[in-house]
């Protein structure tokens, strides 16, 4: 069941990520957009993350991935993988920006750490 | 995708898991599950304006490539760096991917 429940809950946070938050910017603009990150994270956090869902007893799985996995596989059975082969320069430099910022995040929280102890 | 574009996509993707990793914890560890509500809006949907909003990650091509890559890569490589278990959290990454794909695949039934 602990799969299940990581499968089950990232699919749900993609698909609506992934569908409704582009309404909500294209109906509303910058504001539905910021509106539609505050309802859809927040509730779909609080089933991943809170209530806890996705199976964590590792590293830690944030729901994030499933979401960009979501969006990016949308595109794919919708246009074919032609459309992955265009994208992959953006997640490419997605990627590595990424895990840039997260290492270094653990760096500052160490110095944090040190200087606070 | 050019140089300075380059430049802007990394500093997107770079922001989005430094912030959540710096605070997302410490906002529900100071306000309990409304901390994740705070976080939601002021973190993601702040990221996102920034990101998609204005625009600061460019999509090379055809399939869009969300900020959320950066966030499930970015936190998932700060946790191994801090000390987790990487056997056991790449299980974990799969099925998150895997559930990725059914969710993209169901919506490419409807949209």
């Amino acid at each position: 069941m602990k799969h299940v429940g990581t499968i089950l809950g990232t699919a749900i946070a993609g698909m609506f990520v992934m569908s409704i938050w582009g309404e909500f910017a294209g109906t509303y603009g910058i504001g539905g957009g910021w509106f539609a990150g505050f309802i859809i994270i927040g509730t779909m956090w609080f089933l991943n993350h809170y209530v806890g869902i996705i199976n964590n007893d590792g590293a830690f799985v944030d729901m994030a991935a499933g979401i960009g996995v979501a969006g990016t596989a949308r595109d794919v059975f919708m246009h074919g993988g032609e459309a992955l082969t265009s994208s992959l320069p953006t997640l490419g430099i997605v990627l590595l920006g990424g895990i840039c910022g997260g290492i270094t995040a653990v760096l500052l929280e160490k110095h944090l750490a040190k200087k606070n102890s | 995708m050019t140089f300075q574009a380059g430049i802007a996509t990394f500093a997107g993707a770079f922001i989005f898991p430094f912030l959540i990793r710096l605070c997302w914890g410490k906002m529900v560890e100071s306000w309990g599950a409304i901390g994740g509500w705070v976080a939601a809006g002021f973190i993601v949907g702040t990221m996102w304006t920034f990101n998609h909003g204005v625009g600061a990650i460019t999509q090379s091509g055809g399939a869009w490539i969300d900020m959320a890559w950066a966030a499930g890569i970015g936190l998932f490589a700060a946790s191994i760096f801090s000390g987790d278990d990487f056997g056991k959290g790449i299980v974990n990454y799969i099925f998150a991917i895997i559930g990725g794909i059914l969710g993209g695949f169901i919506l490419s039934c409807f949209l």
